[in-house]
């Protein structure tokens, strides 16, 4: 869809210079009136796509984290019909989400006969994948391979359309410079061992292959790949979601309940990283006592600039559970520049997905604020972009 | 019908505190074994769940046995990096058709009724 403004400039024959991006295509009216000295032109910029990075090391193309993302823009998010049925592409009327899995040199044959893991770079096309990703952003498609999880081989490429919201979801996003600097926004889902560990066995334990030990086996084997080439990458992002055990409950193992830190980078164009009660303060809350009633363990608050590799940020924390719909109304009533439409939207779009693991904790409130920060980036990048033409025009 | 869950049947072995965790059977007995409630629509996802579960097995064994030489191998760090994109892949199927009641291959069908993947699944 192409957006068009149409404005006045002076006279032609007028010293008067105006340059124009090399993504807008300019049609000129021009009429002659004696008493008027101004000719009209209308102006249709491109597209441009806004592109968002997700670093996570949960697969592609079921994860929550999308499906809340996808829904805040409105539309649930779906395969492309009629093509791969093991393609890990998803696709809403907004957004666009692509598996860099897809970016794979190497199937899993070749990866076994060169002894190397998926999260190593050396299985992935960097070029590739920055060439796409640059042609889908100026608004050009692309036929982008298909990695099939199944079978593990690189399947027929797909036909991939330029959306409004592009996102990059898998184990890279961030680990190629020039794709790096493609990105309008990032973000890193850094889950710590244990809570790692315990998802895992909630996943892995019904399987009949697998048992403890192969679960944690197969955890350290991939640790050394993962600390080397996939972690370094939060120093990058520009918010960071960190999953760690509960504090609430001493020697609690068993990774239900959960302290969630939500690490917002300060100075990020377009980005307005949430506060409690005061920006720049430190705070330390429990919402329950008098007005609200929680049951155990309860819910535990914490707000305070801090410095993460170098950077100066803003940190959220939340420690447990919601366990009630007011608890959850309690909290966004309270909680500052979050961007919503209206009050009460952060809880409607947890209420969405009521049934998403991380529903009742700090993982699904903070992935659904993330959600509307990045809505908010991208009606601000959009309404910057119309006014840039108008603006090159008046100088 | 409810089936019992994995963490009720491992609270009927012991309680899971601390190390205690690592002290539980590692063999669930059979009939306390979860089964997804939701099930594929289609024979030709029925048939991807049971693949991916006997890969899972094979992979599992594959790289136990690599393993036993050197833990720090290569082969072994490939061969545990392959169980994890099974079981990750078995776990996103799970999920699609629990979770979002999708079955991967709903347009696949739509187009093509008469294949064999596309024969409607009945348990």
């Amino acid at each position: 869809m192409a957006v068009s403004t149409i404005y006045s400039t002076q006279a032609l024959n007028s010293t008067h210079f105006f340059t124009s991006s090399s993504s807008s295509k300019q049609v000129f009216f021009y009429r002659r009136q004696t008493n008027r000295r101004f000719n009209t032109i209308i102006t249709c910029a491109t597209q441009q796509t806004v592109v968002i990075g997700l670093a996570a090391d949960s697969g592609c193309g079921k994860s929550t984290f999308m499906r809340r993302l996808t829904s805040v823009f409105g539309g649930a998010a779906e395969p492309p019909k009629g093509g791969n049925p093991d393609s890990n592409t998803l696709i809403s009327d907004m957004t666009t989400v692509i598996c860099l899995d897809d970016y794979h040199s190497l199937d899993r044959t070749g990866r076994k006969e060169k002894g190397v893991t998926a999260l190593d770079p050396r299985a992935n096309d960097f070029d590739l994948m920055y060439e796409q990703v640059k042609a889908l952003k100026s608004g050009i498609a692309v036929e982008k391979p298909i990695y099939n999880h199944v079978t593990g081989l690189l399947d027929a490429p797909e036909l991939i359309q330029p959306p409004k919201i592009l996102v990059i979801e898998g184990l890279h996003p961030m680990f190629d410079e020039r794709v790096r600097d493609l990105l309008d926004f990032s973000i890193y889902l850094d889950i710590s061992n244990e809570v790692k560990f315990a998802w895992k066995i909630q996943r892995d334990m019904a399987e009949r292959g697998h048992s403890l030990e192969s679960i944690k086996a197969s955890i350290e084997a991939r640790k050394p790949d993962f600390d080397a080439f996939i972690d370094p990458q939060k120093q990058y992002a520009d918010a960071v979601i960190e999953v760690l055990p509960t504090q609430l409950i001493p020697d609690d193992n068993e990774g239900k309940v959960l302290r969630v830190r939500l690490i917002m980078k300060e100075g990020v164009k377009y980005f307005s990283p949430v506060y409690l009660f005061d920006e720049g303060s430190t705070v330390s809350w429990i919402p329950c006592g008098r007005k609200l009633t929680c049951s155990y363990p309860g819910i535990k608050f914490n707000y305070a600039p801090d410095s993460y590799f170098d950077h100066e940020v803003s940190v959220v924390e939340m420690d447990g559970q919601f366990d009630r719909l007011d608890e959850l109304i309690y909290v966004e009533s309270h909680l500052s520049n979050l961007s919503t439409n209206f009050y009460g939207e952060v809880t409607q779009q947890m209420l969405k997905h009521a049934d998403f693991p991380g529903s009742n904790n700090g993982t699904g409130l903070f992935q659904t604020i993330v959600g509307l920060k990045i809505r908010d980036l991208y009606e601000q990048l959009i309404a910057n972009k119309e006014t840039a033409p108008a603006e090159a025009a008046k100088a | 019908m409810m089936l019992p869950s994995p963490s009720r049947a491992l609270q009927n072995q012991q309680p899971l505190i601390g190390s205690d965790m690592f002290r539980l059977k590692q063999t669930e007995p059979r009939g306390l074994r979860l089964v997804v409630a939701a099930t594929a629509k289609y024979k030709g996802t029925k048939m991807r769940e049971e693949k991916l579960s006997e890969m899972i097995v094979e992979k599992v064994k594959e790289a136990t046995e690599v393993c036993e030489a050197d833990v720090r191998s290569e082969e072994c760090k490939v061969a545990w990096d392959e169980v994890e994109e099974v079981s990750q892949a078995r776990a996103d199927l799970r999920i699609k058709l629990k979770l979002l009641n999708q079955d991967p291959l709903e347009s696949f069908c739509q187009e093509n009724p008469e294949t064999d993947e596309c024969r409607i699944y009945e348990d």
